[in-house]
């Protein structure tokens, strides 16, 4: 920071008066004062020596200056006013005087440094600058005003022929190259920083609502400035439903720096339908956003506002479907390579498999493979409830998870009990092929019972010591069991097993297994 | 809980939280940016927990003296909250979802009603977060919380998120189209804001029973609860749907006669529940390599055989589904459901606690997600709730300075106090205006004056001074406003 001028012209105007000849000024404020007492003659004898201390011609005059000011002379009688002419002729005085300079009129630059104290070299080109962004300031209104007229099918006349103004390719990149100018001038004088949507005259029309929020918000995050200006061109093209290509092109610009914003993507829908946006192309699109916001959650939902969209469109032609559902799978599957227990992804891939109808082979063998990868992926197992008990073809609709549906084909209980239990001999453990297993067997209206001697192999001599020690080599076997001896009226053997779970096997849950000894009465 | 095992750090905690509380979030929050509201929900939620009223040993006189919130802050944070509403009911998510009034109410002149002209701004989660918020931060004992909440019309814009199959969206647009997914948490949301503004009170009710009966169809072949019908069982979803249940149990007038009548309505099986999520915690080892995210279905299986019967204390940790890695969060979601469902003993709270304590505590305060990670404000919140829930059991030793919770509400006590007596101000016969919804007023005005039958009056009269050949604006431009004339005595003459 310079020194602060304290006490105004006073004190600097003393100094160019004791120096004789004047000193040449240094900064631009020196010049101003400098001028001003060369205008104002008597100025200076008067601050320096008072009204007294002047001699009387000295004195006459510098009242005489006063009357000078607009106005003053007429106060006086037509005889004074003569005679003040008179004198004024005689003194010399200059007829104008430029008014005493303020001294904070220069203001200051963007480095907080007073612009009074600028060389005269440096005001120059300060003043160069501010000139140039004014000349580009005027240009680019008469570009936008000329674009005006050409959209307004305005004429001129050339000659003697009234000729249409038009509005080129060519004027719209000479403005681009004047705004980025303007920027880098108004960055440069004011650092004030431009942001990317004002300088694109595309967006000239749009006038941005930016957000206003109270000082101490609650959370307020400190948005970057290219969030900031997006958001408020969003807010305003939202809030009057402009459905265009340059609205597409900002929603994927917020979608890029927020994706969980919630109505964005509804907007993106409708301008998508409203432009007539082929729907491969914004799926594809939104494969890349996808991948990239793993975890997103207003993805899906856009996804499905496309597809069943699109899926009418085509639902006549059985080949287009099934290329849909080729590339939805695909797609899917690169997904789940990222994450195989995405929950998202498994919740749109029931949606898809209701929606194009693919309870099919093709959809139970990519299952399986994911659960021949990872055994233990329990989305997979609820993914193969789903397509084995939900099939339209053999389900009873709306028949509940947990309850027995009489529609479901024997054969297809046979094969997922096996699947299940084919399964859990790979890892007696892993807890999804049991409830899958529980599941199936409720489904097909059958007796847990009937798996009683399959899992029983993973426990031997229950209850037992010594030479008979008990031996459990899966705790969810023990789980199992303990309801089918309850099934089957063996309340003491049940009983038996949630103690031994409580007590060894599984002793985390103890509370648990407590719990249900308790419901065995 | 044993007397050896270490207490909370709270004046870590409320280090933490305060810092959270002053500090401006750095610009990568800006992907959170639509959820501001629920970012603030959990740092004024955990500043209230940690110094709500039964937080202390003794109960202190002046319980907002007490508070970390202080009665300025509350203010201000009010008219924060406040400056979210949608004019048109409902509540955006942060100031960048809210628009001038211009843009956000228009006039329909057909029906000379006011209708929203953007009303996908305000979302289901941010109607719930805010409305918990006005009751955290109320200064009196919660009658005037509501204060400024637009009830009614709130109301009729929840009735518009449920969709036909008894589900719940989180926005609806102006075509009327229902967006978000068919997902638990919705339900939740909307049985929680039905009961705060006295919905079915308000002769606003949504249909409750294809909400029961759509939350009904989200429990799994596993006794779990999906996000929806079908899906995969998880421990959050059946929080919403136990949670959604007991509001609606809450707001159930006939209560005493049948209790948890919805909750059996909705949950099929509730022992298959229980056991669905007793089997979410497990014992948690540290995993011996660097891999930060090892989910236990990448280690070979334990097996069962090389189990001892050591005494070494066992650390539980809870996973949210099947198979997957533990998660604090999940310690809460699955305590509090069961602690609902009344059955919170079946969770050893020692070991449990001892997951949080010990492995997601973070030396900066606050919990992380995953053993190891940065702490965040949705899992350092949900911690400390699991703590409070835990504690909250019969028998159970106290978690020294937390005070008690609420699980239905996921707030304190004594803030969800607060929140059920906004709401019996609401339900009070309306003696004073309190409630300032216009639309709602204007019928009732339009009630005491008569209006159908002075808009009559009044054409009858016009028609008169036509016949007479006066001009009737004149003629009304007569009239004394502060006594205006008999328009019966001067239709007659």
């Amino acid at each position: 920071m310079p020194p602060k001028n304290k006490g105004g012209g006073r004190a600097k105007a003393a100094e160019p008066a004791q120096q004789e000849p004047p000193k040449q000024p240094q900064t631009v404020r020196e010049l101003e004062w400098q001028r001003y007492y060369d205008t104002n003659p008597h100025q200076k004898a008067y601050e320096e020596l008072g009204l007294h201390g002047m001699t009387p011609a000295d004195r006459q005059a510098y009242l005489n200056q006063e009357y000078l000011k607009p106005g003053a002379a007429k106060t006086l009688s037509n005889k004074a006013q003569k005679e003040l002419w008179k004198q004024l002729n005689e003194s010399n005085l200059p007829l104008r005087s430029l008014p005493r300079p303020r001294d904070s009129h220069w203001g200051r630059d963007k480095n907080g440094r007073d612009i009074g104290d600028y060389t005269i070299e440096e005001y120059g080109a300060h003043e160069a600058k501010t000139t140039k962004l004014l000349n580009l300031f005027f240009q680019s209104q008469a570009f936008k005003s000329k674009r005006e007229k050409a959209s307004n099918g305005d004429g001129h006349l050339v000659g003697d022929t009234v000729q249409p103004f038009t509005c080129t390719e060519d004027d719209f990149e000479r403005e681009k190259v004047r705004r980025k100018e303007m920027a880098d001038l108004q960055q440069d004088l004011y650092s004030v920083k431009t942001d990317p949507y004002a300088l694109d005259p595309e967006w000239d029309d749009v006038v941005p609502i930016p957000q206003v929020e109270p000082e101490g918000a609650l959370a307020a995050i400190a948005y970057p400035d290219e969030y900031a200006e997006a958001m408020s061109y969003l807010r305003a093209v939202m809030a009057v439903k402009e459905h265009t290509p340059r609205c597409l092109r900002l929603t994927e610009r917020i979608i890029s720096l927020n994706p969980a914003h919630y109505t964005v993507w509804l907007y993106r829908f409708s301008i998508v339908k409203a432009l007539n946006i082929a729907i491969p192309d914004d799926i594809e699109w939104l494969n890349e956003v996808s991948l990239t916001y793993i975890k997103n959650y207003q993805i899906w939902n856009h996804r499905q506002l496309l597809l069943d969209h699109y899926y009418p469109t085509i639902v006549t032609s059985p080949s287009e479907v099934a290329a849909l559902g080729d590339s939805e799978r695909q797609f899917l599957e690169r997904m789940l390579e990222e994450d195989a227990k995405n929950y998202h992804v498994w919740s749109y891939r029931q949606y898809l498999v209701r929606k194009l109808g693919l309870w099919d082979e093709e959809e139970r063998q990519s299952i399986e493979a994911l659960l021949d990868e990872d055994v233990r992926n329990n989305s997979a197992w609820s993914h193969r409830f789903f397509v084995a008990f939900s099939d339209p073809a053999h389900a009873t609709p709306g028949s509940h998870a947990t309850e027995p549906d009489p529609r479901v084909p024997a054969g297809v209980v046979d094969r997922e009990v096996a699947y299940a239990q084919a399964k859990i001999l790979l890892a007696p453990q892993n807890q999804s092929p049991w409830n899958y297993l529980k599941g199936a067997l409720v489904k097909g209206g059958r007796k847990l019972g009937s798996v009683r001697e399959f899992s029983e192999q993973f426990v031997t001599n229950l209850g037992g010591v010594g030479d008979a020690e008990e031996e459990v080599r899966s705790s969810h076997a023990l789980d199992l069991l303990a309801d089918i001896y309850k099934e089957a009226g063996e309340k003491e053997k049940a009983d038996l097993a949630l103690r031994r779970l409580g007590e060894k096997w599984d002793r985390i849950r103890k509370g648990y297994w407590e719990y249900r000894r308790k419901m065995l009465e | 809980m044993t007397s050896e095992e270490p207490p909370l750090d709270t004046a870590r905690h409320i280090r933490y939280w305060q810092r959270c509380f002053r500090s401006l979030l750095p610009h990568h929050y800006v992907s959170n940016d639509s959820i501001r509201l629920t970012l603030g929900f959990f740092i004024v939620a955990a500043l209230d927990l940690l110094s709500s009223p039964s937080s202390y040993s003794e109960p202190p006189r002046d319980p907002l003296k007490a508070s970390l919130i202080t009665p300025d802050d509350r203010k201000r944070l009010r008219a924060w909250v406040l400056s979210l509403q949608h004019p048109q009911g409902g509540f955006c998510g942060s100031p960048h979802h809210v628009l001038p009034e211009q843009y956000a109410t228009k006039w329909d002149a057909i029906n000379k009603v006011e209708s929203a002209r953007d009303p996908a701004n305000a979302n289901i989660a941010a109607t719930y977060f805010a409305l918990l918020l006005l009751g955290i931060v109320a200064d009196d004992d919660g009658s005037s919380a509501f204060e400024g909440v637009h009830r009614i019309k709130t109301l009729r814009w929840l009735k518009k998120l449920q969709r036909d199959d008894g589900s719940f969206g989180e926005i609806i647009d102006e075509d009327g189209y229902v967006g978000g997914g068919r997902d638990m948490r919705y339900c939740y949301l909307a049985a929680t804001i039905r009961w705060a503004l006295g919905g079915p009170e308000a002769g606003e009710d949504f249909d409750v029973d294809a909400l029961v009966a759509h939350i009904r169809r989200g429990q799994t072949f596993d006794g779990g609860v999906a996000e929806s019908s079908m899906h995969e069982s998880h421990a959050g979803y059946a929080y919403c749907a136990v949670a959604a249940l007991s509001l609606l149990d809450l707001a159930n007038p006939n209560a005493a006669t049948q209790p948890n009548h919805y909750l059996h309505a909705g949950i099929p099986s509730v022992s298959s529940l229980v056991h669905f999520l007793a089997c979410r915690q497990f014992d948690y080892l540290d995993s011996s390599s660097d891999e930060e995210n090892a989910e236990p279905s990448t280690q070979p299986p334990p097996d069962l055989s090389t189990l001892t019967l050591s005494d070494t204390p066992i650390t539980a940790g809870f996973n949210g589904r099947l198979n997957k890695a533990a998660d604090t969060c999940y310690t809460w979601w699955v305590c509090g459901t069961l602690t609902m469902l009344g059955e919170g003993r079946v969770v050893d709270r020692s070991p449990a606690r001892k997951f949080i304590l010990e492995k997601a505590q973070h030396i900066i305060g606050g919990f992380a997600k995953h053993p190891g990670g940065p702490p965040d404000v949705y899992h350092a919140y949900l911690g400390l709730a699991a703590l409070a829930t835990m504690a909250s059991e019969e028998g159970q030793d106290k978690e020294e300075g937390l005070g008690q919770f609420d699980p239905r509400l996921c707030i304190s006590r004594e803030a969800s106090e607060r929140v059920a007596k906004a709401r019996e101000t609401l339900l009070a016969p309306p003696e004073d205006e309190s409630d300032d919804d216009w639309g709602y007023d204007t019928e009732k005005v339009k009630q005491e004056i008569n209006w159908d039958e002075t808009q009559k009056l009044i054409a009858r009269l016009e028609a008169k001074w036509k016949a007479e050949g006066k001009i009737p604006v004149l003629e009304m431009d007569k009239w004394n406003p502060y006594d205006p004339p008999n328009l019966e005595e001067l239709a007659a003459e």
